[in-house]
Formats: C-alpha cells, sequence, structure tokens
C-alpha cells in the first residue's frame, strides 16, 4: 500500500504513472483531491453570496445595534491568531503524514483541531453576547438587516469550523487505530488539509472586510 | 514507474517553509490590526486618509495569496485544480460587484440610504429636501455624537410621528381602520411597499382618499423616519387587522 506515497505529494507531475490505482482517476490523480477542489471552487460562491448580500444591506438596517455598537476587536483578533495558527499545524500535520510520520501528524491534527474548537467557543460567546447583552437579533421583529445577514454569514463560517474541528478528530481516531496509514491514504489527511485552509482563507476575507474595515469608518 | 517507500524516496519535507510563513502571516496580522490603531494618531490618520483601507484590503489578500498558494500548495500543483478553484472565485467576484452595482438602485432609495454613514455627512451629504429646507452640515467635531444620536433615535422618532399623525387612520398597530386607513402590516400595496413608493405616497398622499399629503406638514427627515417605521410593519400581519388591498409584495 505504502508503495505509492509520492501520489499524495504536491509534486503530482510525479503521481501521473498511477493510474492504475483504484482510487485515481482516469487523470491518474486521487478522485477525493480532484472533489475537493470542485467543492471548495463551489464553496467560494457560497461564501461569496453570504459576505455579498452582508455588504449590499450594510448601512440599510432600520434599527440598530450596528456593527460599530457591537464588534469588540479584541475577542476578534484573538480567534483570528487561533485561526491562522491551526492552518500552520495543519500544514506542518500534512507534511508529517507525507513524511511517514503518523504519530507526528497526529499530534498537529489534534492541534489543529484544538486550536479550531477554541476559535469556535469564541464565536459561541460573541453571539452570545451580541444576542443577549447588545440586543442584535436574527430573526422576528426586532432583528436587523445587519443582524440577520452577520449571523447568517459568521454562522455558517463557524459551522464549517466545527465540521472541520468533527472530521480532524475522526482521523486521529483513524491514525491511532492504524486505520488510516501513511502512503497512498495519506491523501486524505491532505484532502482535510485543504478543507481546513479553505475554512482559514474565508475567516481571512471577513476578518478584514466586515471588522477591520468597519473601525476604519 | 514503481516507487518504494524507501526513506530516501520520501518527499521533500516543508516544516520549515510552513513555520516562517506562519510567522510572517502573524506579522501581517498585526499589522492589519495596527492600522485601526492609527485612528488615534490624527497627523498620521489625515497624512494619509486614502491609503489605510486599501492597505488593510491588499494585506488579507496577500493572507489569502499566501495560504491558498502555500499551505494548499495550489502555486505549485495542477492547473487543473487551479482552474477548478480560481474560475468560481472570479465568478463569486463577479457577481458580487454586480449584484452590488444593482443594490446602488434598489437598497438606496434616498441616494445614500437610511444609516447615512458619518463620512457622508462629514462630505456634506444632504438628505433631499422636498420642500423643506436642508440644514447645513454639522461641524466635524460635533458629528460623531450627533451621528450615533441620530442613529439611536431616528426610529423611535418613525414610530412617534407614527403614533402622533397616523394611528388615527391606520391604527397604532397599523393594521387599519374601516373606512379610513388600510392595513400597512400586511403585504399588501395599492401604492408600492418599496421604501420609496412608501415615502412617495407620504409625502404626496392619495387625492381623491383621505390620506392627506403630508410634505406639507412635515419635514423630509420627518417623512423618512416614519416611511422606515411603516416599512418595518410589512408583514407584521397584526390581529384584526383590515383585508388586504392592493397587489401582494
Ligand atoms: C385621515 C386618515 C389618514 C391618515 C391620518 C393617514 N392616512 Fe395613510 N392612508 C389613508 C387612506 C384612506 C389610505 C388608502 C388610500 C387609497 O385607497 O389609495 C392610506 C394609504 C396609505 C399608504 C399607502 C398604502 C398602500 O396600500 O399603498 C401609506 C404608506 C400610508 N397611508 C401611510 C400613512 C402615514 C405614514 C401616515 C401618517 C404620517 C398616514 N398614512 C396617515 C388614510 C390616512
Amino acid at each position: 500500500m505504502s508503495a505509492h506515497a509520492d501520489t499524495l505529494t504536491h509534486d503530482s507531475h510525479e503521481a501521473h504513472g498511477h493510474g492504475a490505482l483504484s482510487e485515481n482517476n482516469f487523470l491518474g490523480l486521487p478522485n477525493i483531491k480532484l472533489a475537493m477542489w470542485a467543492f471548495l471552487g463551489s464553496e467560494c460562491m457560497f461564501f461569496g453570496s453570504l459576505i455579498g448580500t452582508y455588504f449590499f444591506y450594510h448601512g440599510n438596517s432600520l434599527s440598530g445595534p450596528l456593527p460599530k455598537d457591537v464588534f469588540s476587536i479584541g475577542i476578534t483578533s484573538i480567534s483570528t491568531f487561533l485561526l491562522l495558527m491551526s492552518s500552520v499545524t495543519m500544514a506542518l500535520g500534512v507534511d508529517a503524514m507525507r513524511q511517514q510520520k503518523p504519530m507526528k501528524a497526529r499530534t498537529f491534527i489534534l492541534l489543529t483541531a484544538a486550536l479550531g474548537a477554541c476559535f469556535v467557543g469564541f464565536q459561541v460567546v460573541e453571539f452570545h453576547e451580541f444576542y443577549t447583552e447588545k440586543h442584535l437579533v436574527f430573526a422576528g421583529p426586532n432583528a436587523s438587516l445587519f443582524g440577520s445577514t452577520f449571523y447568517t454569514m459568521t454562522g455558517f463560517h463557524g459551522t464549517h469550523v466545527t465540521v472541520g474541528v468533527i472530521w480532524l478528530l475522526i482521523m486521529s481516531v483513524l491514525i491511532t487505530k492504524k486505520k488510516l496509514v501513511p502512503g497512498k491514504e495519506a491523501v486524505n489527511v491532505e484532502v482535510m488539509g485543504l478543507y481546513w485552509h479553505f475554512v482559514d482563507i474565508v475567516w481571512i476575507v471577513i476578518f478584514t472586510f466586515v471588522y477591520l474595515l468597519e473601525f476604519l469608518k | 514507474m514503481s516507487h518504494g517507500h524507501d526513506s530516501h524516496e520520501l518527499p521533500h519535507s516543508h516544516q520549515k517553509q510552513y513555520i516562517i510563513l506562519g510567522v510572517v502571516l502573524s506579522i501581517v496580522t498585526f499589522i492589519e490590526l495596527g492600522i485601526p490603531l492609527i485612528k488615534g494618531v490624527p497627523e498620521l490618520w489625515t497624512a494619509a486618509k486614502e491609503v489605510w483601507a486599501p492597505l488593510l484590503v491588499v494585506l488579507s489578500i496577500f493572507k489569502f495569496g499566501a495560504v491558498v498558494g502555500d499551505f494548499m500548495h495550489l502555486r505549485t500543483d495542477l492547473t487543473l485544480y487551479k482552474i477548478l478553484f480560481v474560475s468560481p472565485l472570479f465568478l463569486a467576484m463577479f457577481s458580487f460587484f454586480a449584484i452590488g452595482s444593482l443594490s446602488i438602485v434598489h437598497f438606496h432609495p434616498f441616494g445614500k440610504g437610511y444609516a447615512i454613514t458619518a463620512q457622508d455627512l462629514a462630505d456634506g451629504y444632504v438628505p433631499p429636501a422636498t420642500g423643506a429646507t436642508a440644514e447645513p452640515p454639522l461641524a466635524d467635531d460635533k458629528f460623531e455624537a450627533a451621528f450615533a444620536d441620530a442613529q439611536k433615535t431616528s426610529f423611535a422618532k418613525g414610530k412617534e410621528t407614527f403614533t402622533a399623525s397616523c394611528a388615527s387612520c391606520h391604527r397604532a398597530d397599523g393594521g387599519g381602520m374601516p373606512g379610513l386607513g388600510v392595513n400597512l402590516s400586511d403585504d399588501c400595496y395599492k401604492h408600492g411597499g418599496k421604501i420609496a413608493a412608501l415615502y412617495t405616497t407620504i409625502a404626496k398622499g392619495v387625492s381623491g382618499t383621505a390620506m392627506p399629503a403630508w410634505q406639507n406638514s412635515m419635514d423630509s427627515e420627518k417623512m423618512r423616519q416614519v416611511a422606515y417605521y411603516v416599512r418595518s410593519l410589512k408583514g407584521t400581519n397584526v390581529a384584526g387587522g383590515k383585508e388586504c388591498e392592493g397587489p401582494k409584495e
């Protein structure tokens, strides 16, 4: 099995000769990786429309509170750093798997999951504070355009992070049980990494455009 | 073309690059966080007023590119993956701007929308006046406080105006009264339910009916406030409201 370790390297030209591998398609590429890139392409449009909707309604709320009233730069900066660091640990995890060091990979994967879980935790705290103390409502008669679009956008992002955390945990269990071994199967870790990094870049966009630009106004 | 898995065949490790990139991205994020703080130093802030926001955008594009290009290896990976990812990304950006240009027409009935920003007023923006004379823009130093105050109070003022001037015919909750005002809490509008249409109806009234032209007795700001309040009643469908009149919106 592990004889085909190279199929998951990013120097993919080496992988082309392996069309015979059952998991690879007629192009000689791992199906799962191809599918993930196609999925992430569609996710671009998904988050593009959520962020777009937020901006088209920006400044059109009939009633408060407004972004400036609720955003606190401190808590958001911390979660931004957590997610950024989780991208580093994720990359290191993928790298360790490629180096055929599953236990090292597992450590980084667990670290990534922990950072991601902290991010989600901060978001829960943030939403709770916005909702109960700042009276930013998601839906119903007291909702504002800002509230609805903000919660939809960041809520979907948080959901993605949560799904990622669950995925990371499942993978670390599989590695522990030796159900996932380096070599050909390491592409599964690589693909999970792609998803995780994508979730990070969505946050890079939200953090800059939704939060930081608000503070410049 | 069969490869073994001897250690010398292992792909080259990128560990060091990842860590360096992580440090670089952290530094960039620190710079980003510092930019809003520049506002506290007015000399520096005004020295390059036009630079700060674009700088933030450039820095975030850099971070985006670094994560996609290096953490996700798209820079060195197959063209097929690049196409799969980058083309929807451009499509998303295209529709973003396309809808954005539409939204100026639909969501900004008064040119600038309801929540006029501090910048707009500082730039001398004046809500379009219908008859009433518009006030000159406030001085910069008074402006922030006045703006925050306006945000808080204008919706409440709209409600106040409604209770004082409109409830007698439309009922306090907008449900309407038989023989008098129509139901404003349903989805039906004889004269249009978009904010601009509501404003026009309120300003010009409906001749031949009991609905007065309020531009004779209210200034544009007051009519704007009450128009937004009426808009907020849409779909609340209060109990005991009059039956639907006019096309559904
Ligand atoms: C003297 C009674 C009366 C008062 C006071 C009154 N309205 Fe009306 N209003 C009417 C009537 C009657 C109509 C229905 C006109 C028609 O049949 O086209 C109407 C229609 C409207 C409509 C159009 C609804 C639609 O279906 O398109 C709006 C909006 C409205 N009124 C808002 C207001 C507001 C805001 C005020 C207070 C500033 C107000 N009205 C005060 C009697 C009144």
